[in-house]
């Protein structure tokens, strides 16, 4: 009977999943583990380097306050706008540097691509919830600090099946 | 808190105390302040123990009643969640509790306790109300006249297997009523598709049953366990277990069978308007019924509690006062659970393998297959009987 | 086709018919809505005459954005983000047809490493989305196996998508003029491991879930859609495969370097819900070898994307392009008025093709019969919405 021995198949293939290792990774005890910084642009040759995109990071000592982060950022989710700082450089005569809104951002790093003073890249921080919709707009300062993020974990393929950690 | 305790509490110990009767203790007849100062003489408190452990009321309520019953239906809901989530390569309940979720039961009662019940307007209030409550109701006569040890059961019926056939005659009819006095379109599909399921599924229900009495001679279930001395009635009768194993998946509508409550065609089924804690009712009432058809397997075709004598006959020896420790017991108990949780595994097996199956090839394997395969085990238990291999005065007897 | 005309009148008539009884006596209407665990984000009413549906009215509209419509708001290149999102989870190859279309307009010349990694990014996409639509489809039928399972696997694909591109699932990849970033280092080694280990993984699907009796039960002999009548109605990717008819946009008419790489159609002759439901697991099964013969033949060093002004705008003109996604072919027709944004641009997706044969198919079929149909014929209801 082709039925009965469809059957049997079928246990057998379910049963042997009780031999193979669980596929979960438990975060938050455990997190995942991201090669390079996070996604950046290098206008001179015009062409990303890969990485993961999180939050933002934005060097002070580069940014000029062209607008062309929040330019591109108009037509697509609106999120980044330019305010006034008190820091004063010399490359940036306006003092206007971009804040941005994360209740907004798609992190599609549209803006990064636009930026041509290797100022604006992303990171690879992703734990960005807040309790207030006012905490997740990130000053510029707020946009400074570079995140610490230790994850260690990545998908293992063994001989028990393939497993994170 | 302390004025709860003597207020209260304490009355009312003193009030069950002089309405169950307790035993003549030394020759003077035991009052309730003697009962509380001969808590601390040991040969005077066993006597009291093993009393209270031969009424009534302790077979109702704890051993092969309803605390056993529920306490293997909670553990059946948690290993069945774990065991799923294995087999699907995930981890199951995780966090509520210290250990790998142990106490996501309690939980999920109290979520369930606490959330609101809504009754659809239009309802039929007294039915809506009272089907779930005669649901765990019926469930738990089921239960009831399992036998765990010899001698230890709830009622002794001497027509024990027909009086687990007539209760489980009713459930269809809970699965109709509630549907009906739900007054929705879903639950009325449900509740058609219950009926047609349950009912197709209990004749060869009956019929892979027949065979064990044949070959047993008795209706009574302590009977049936106790005659299948030798061997177990399921090296003669492996196609009426396998029907009955069936038709136990379709009584309890668990997948491949659970047409009544198919998610994706008729969203809940006949549970679709269950909120709060008439649901966490019905799932009381679904694991002591997955209970009592699983020891109702082992008890026909396993064996019941028969297995070798493993608990020693004395725990202290040379102790000759009152014992409560039944060595018997103890091991007739033990075999009993080992086997009723291996059969309960593999009740719980089809759900990770089989999807749903739709009701004409139900339909189709309920009225034909199943009973032409019944009929033919029966056919090999009246062979045996009369070739005189099994039966009083046969070949294989004990 | 007059037969064909025929049989479409007379299902119409016999359902307005229906409908003109007195429906509350005999006929149970269902609606099969929303807020439904078997039906997605879409709506659609069905009678019944006992367990047979004798009516099927599919309201499709509940996700609609005006993807078209903001599209004539933005550039070029803004326009990547909102418009991978009707298909959020195959959104490669949604802006990957919307980027060859631009390229035709404005005349730009993709880099041949570009194109490569391109349809890398298409397939292992594909992969993402076949697997999506088995899971569902196992929880449609009740087997919570096959919906763990499919989702498992898919981690596989997404984590080294996350490496290729940067997101799990919103990607922003394919841009007009190529891809937006390079492989990251050792990228080929780690995918090809992946590959080989869900090759394995593809046996234990079959073995519990395709040869499982029970499903064949259900599926064999279920909505037949015949060779002429699956023409005739205009369905789209492996709906058509499954009925007979061996159209697959990247043989047809192929487009960057799918000329260069050597795989098979796979198509299926009887048109049931099972042939449909066997079509994207042997095209998964397809798409492997694809991606080893992708990464093989890839130039080992090269400009990923061509260099365009910020505003990229070409002559005025118009062009269509079509590209194979999961559920079938997915086409851009974009005209151009010499600005940087588009005049008009209009989509055809597949799966709302693909709804037109769901009245046609569910009438006369039973109530257990829905779920089956309905996900065989690769509906994603936001799609076709847009």
């Amino acid at each position: 009977m082709t039925s009965a021995g469809g059957f049997i198949k079928a246990i057998e293939s379910g049963s042997k999943h009780l031999l193979i290792k669980r596929f979960t990774l438990r975060y938050p005890e455990e997190k995942l583990k991201f090669v390079g910084d996070g996604y950046q642009f290098d206008p001179k040759k015009g062409v990303g380097i890969a990485g993961s995109r999180g939050r933002h990071i934005l060097f002070h000592d580069k940014c000029t306050g062209c607008q062309l982060c929040a330019i591109a950022c108009e037509g697509i989710a609106e999120a980044i706008g330019m305010v006034k700082v008190e820091e004063q450089w010399k490359h940036n005569k306006k003092a206007i540097m971009p804040q941005i809104d994360y209740g907004k951002c798609v992190f599609c790093a549209l803006c990064v691509d636009a930026c041509p003073f290797y100022a604006l890249y992303m990171t690879n921080d992703y734990e960005l919830s807040s309790f207030t919709k006012e905490h997740l707009i990130y000053t510029p300062a707020q946009l400074a600090v570079k995140p610490k993020y230790d994850g260690t974990m990545e998908l293992r393929i063994g001989k028990r099946g393939a497993d994170h950690g | 808190m302390l004025t709860i305790v003597t207020l209260i509490g304490l009355p009312l110990i003193f009030i069950i105390l002089f309405y169950v009767p307790l035993p003549p203790v030394n020759g003077e007849v035991l009052t309730p302040y003697l009962f509380f100062s001969m808590m601390v003489d040991p040969s005077r408190t066993i006597p009291i123990i093993k009393f209270l452990i031969h009424t009534d009321l302790f077979r109702v309520a704890v051993f092969p009643g309803f605390s056993y019953a529920a306490l293997l239906a909670a553990v059946t809901i948690y290993v069945e969640r774990k065991f799923l989530a294995k087999m699907q390569l995930r981890i199951g309940p995780l966090y509520a509790g210290k250990i790998e979720g142990i106490l996501q039961l309690i939980a999920d009662g109290l979520k369930l306790i606490s959330k609101e019940i809504i009754i659809p307007s239009g309802a039929d209030k007294p039915i809506f109300w009272a089907t779930p409550v005669a649901f765990v109701a019926t469930s738990a006569a089921v239960a009831a006249l399992i036998p765990v040890a010899p001698g230890w059961v709830v009622a002794n019926v001497n027509v024990g297997l027909i009086a687990v056939f007539a209760f489980l005659g009713f459930f269809p009819l809970f699965a109709l009523l509630f549907s009906w006095a739900s007054n929705s379109k879903y639950p009325f599909i449900g509740g058609l598709r219950a009926l047609h399921q349950m009912i197709a599924f209990e004749i060869p229900f009956i019929l892979s049953a027949l065979p064990v009495v044949i070959l047993s001679g008795s209706l009574n279930l302590s009977g049936i366990a106790t005659s299948q001395h030798p061997y177990w009635f399921i090296f003669f009768l492996p196609i009426s277990a396998f029907v009955f194993y069936i038709s136990s998946l379709a009584e309890l509508e668990r997948i491949p069978f659970d047409l009544p409550e198919a998610e994706s065609e008729i969203v809940a089924g006949w549970l679709t308007e269950t909120s709060g804690m008439i649901f966490g009712l019905l799932q009381l009432g679904t694991y002591v019924k997955l209970y009592a058809l699983a020891a109702l397997f082992v008890i026909l075709f396993l064996g019941g509690w028969s297995g070798p004598q493993i608990f020693p006959t004395e725990i202290l020896p040379g102790y000759t006062g009152e014992k409560i420790y039944n060595a018997v017991t103890v091991n007739a108990a033990f075999w009993f659970t080992i086997k009723t949780l291996g059969m309960i595994m593999l009740l719980l097996l089809p759900r990770g393998i089989n999807p749903r199956i739709r009701i004409d090839i139900l339909l189709h394997t309920g009225w034909y297959k199943l009973i032409v395969l019944s009929f033919i085990n029966i056919f090999v238990a009246l062979g045996l009987i009369y070739g005189g291999i099994l039966g009083p005065g046969g070949l294989v007897t004990g | 086709m007059p037969d064909f005309q025929q049989k479409v009148d007379e299902t119409m008539k016999m359902g307005l018919e229906i409908v003109k009884e007195s429906d509350e006596d005999r006929f149970m209407t269902l609606s099969v809505g929303p807020q439904h665990p078997g039906s997605g984000h879409f709506r659609f009413t069905i009678k019944l005459d006992g367990d047979y549906i004798v009516f099927c009215d599919p309201d499709p509209g509940y996700v609609h954005r005006g993807e078209e419509k903001m599209s004539e708001y933005r550039n070029f290149i803004q326009n990547i983000p909102h418009l991978e999102r009707p298909v959020i989870h195959d959104s490669t190859n949604i802006t990957y047809s919307y980027s060859l279309a631009v390229e035709e307009l404005c005349s730009i010349e993709v880099p041949r490493r570009g194109q490569f990694i391109r349809a890398i990014a298409s397939e292992l996409n594909r992969q993402v989305y076949t697997l999506y639509w088995l899971a569902i489809y196992g929880i449609f039928l009740g087997h919570s196996t096959m919906f763990m399972w499919p989702t498992g696997d898919r981690e596989l694909f997404i984590d080294l998508l996350e490496a290729l591109t940067g997101a799990r699932v919103t990607h922003a990849f394919n841009i007009p003029g190529g891809v937006r970033n390079d492989m990251p280092e050792g990228f080929k080694d780690r995918c090809l491991r992946q590959v080989a280990y869900f090759e394995k993984r593809l046996k234990e699907y079959e073995d519990i879930f395709y040869n499982n009796p029970l499903f064949r039960q259900r599926t064999e002999e279920v909505g037949i859609l015949t060779k002429d009548d699956a023409i005739s109605l205009g369905v789209a990717g492996s709906v058509l495969r499954a009925s007979g008819v061996p159209l697959d946009i990247r043989k047809a008419e192929p487009y960057d370097v799918y000329n260069e790489i050597d795989f098979k159609v796979q198509y299926m002759k009887s048109g049931d819900s099972f042939a449909r439901s066997m079509v994207p697991f042997l095209d998964m099964r397809e798409s492997c070898h694809i991606i080893r013969q992708l990464l093989d033949k890839i130039p080992q060093a090269g400009e990923v994307r061509a260099k365009l002004q910020p505003n990229p705008k070409g002559p005025p003109g118009e062009s269509y392009k079509r590209v194979e996604s999961g559920r079938g072919a997915l086409g851009y027709y974009i005209i151009s008025d010499g600005t940087p944004r588009p005049y008009r641009v209009k989509i055809s997706v597949g799966s709302f093709r693909n709804m037109l044969a769901l009245p046609f198919l569910l009438v006369g079929s039973k109530l257990a019969d829905m779920p089956s149909i309905y996900w065989s014929l690769n509906y994603w209801p936001v799609e076709a919405d847009r």
